[in-house]
């Protein structure tokens, strides 16, 4: 089984973006095997009220199908529900990541960055 | 006199290997065919690319279709001079994914993701399973 974790940032650098943003950081492999976890820890902070949240995908080096629509999933339940945002971020550098979420055509159901200042920088605006 | 010889010669056989038909299987699936295409010599992007093809043909039949009666799924490698193919084995019945009417509908995406990184899909569906072949060409 390839490696793959999750965890919850509790503290992470926001900039001029309030307290209202929850951030995941995610690394490895995300595959069919993977993608459960990915789910009930999102699920989780949607459960508890979540209405804006940030994945960092920085070290993630492969995201198969089912883990784009856990996103997706996500990324909708949060826009529907809450008038909320899923952004995930993915550096420059991570071409392959990038073109596999490209090929896929989702970027309307989450918002795409490539670093933290960019994620948290847009949502402070977002407002 | 048609020589059937030389076309076997010409497509070998190059391995092949049971899989336990698990999620947990899908990091051997996808070194399997990472080390397949490094073997046949492409390079490290078009390996990924096969390999993630391979991942997604393999979560299907780990997801829809079935495994012998021993648990197991199949895969092999063929290869010629100019075309290495991957062929996904399973013992179920073919699920058609539905196609994507929207961009937040789930089905079928995996295909899409396989015929956008390999340079050629194929399905093989009958009484005995499906099998999907994935090839990819020597630059």
């Amino acid at each position: 089984m390839g490696f793959f974790y999750i965890s919850d940032d509790p503290a992470p650098e926001r900039g001029a973006c309030d307290a209202d943003v929850v951030v995941l950081i995610a690394g490895g492999e995300i595959d069919y095997a993977a993608a459960p976890q990915l789910r009930e820890r999102m699920a989780r902070h949607v459960e508890s009220g979540a209405r804006r949240m940030v994945l960092d995908f920085s070290q993630v080096t492969f995201i198969d199908s089912t883990a784009i629509g856990v996103l997706i999933g996500t990324g909708t339940r949060l826009q529907r529900t809450r008038g909320g945002s899923l952004t995930v971020i993915c550096g420059k550098e991570n071409t392959r990541v990038l073109r596999i979420l490209d090929i896929s055509g989702i970027d309307s159901l989450f918002e795409l960055e490539y670093s933290r200042e960019d994620a948290f920088s847009a949502l402070a605006t977002a407002g | 006199m048609h020589n059937s010889l030389d076309h076997a010669n010409a497509s070998r056989v190059l391995s092949d290997m049971r899989l336990a038909a698990r999620p947990s299987q899908l990091g051997l699936a996808r070194e399997y065919a990472h080390g397949a295409a490094s073997a046949f010599g492409l390079a490290s992007d078009d390996c990924y690319d096969f390999a993630y093809a391979v991942n997604e043909a393999v979560t299907n039949a780990v997801r829809h279709g079935g495994a012998d009666e021993h648990g197991q799924i199949g895969l092999s490698v063929v290869a010629d001079e100019n075309r290495l193919t991957l062929a996904v084995h399973d013992y179920g019945n073919f699920v058609l994914p539905v196609p994507e009417s929207d961009a937040s509908s789930h089905g079928g995406r995996g295909f899409v993701l396989m015929a956008a990184l390999t340079d050629d899909v194929q399905l093989s569906i009958g009484a005995w399973g499906t099998i999907v072949y994935l090839s990819k060409d020597r630059p």
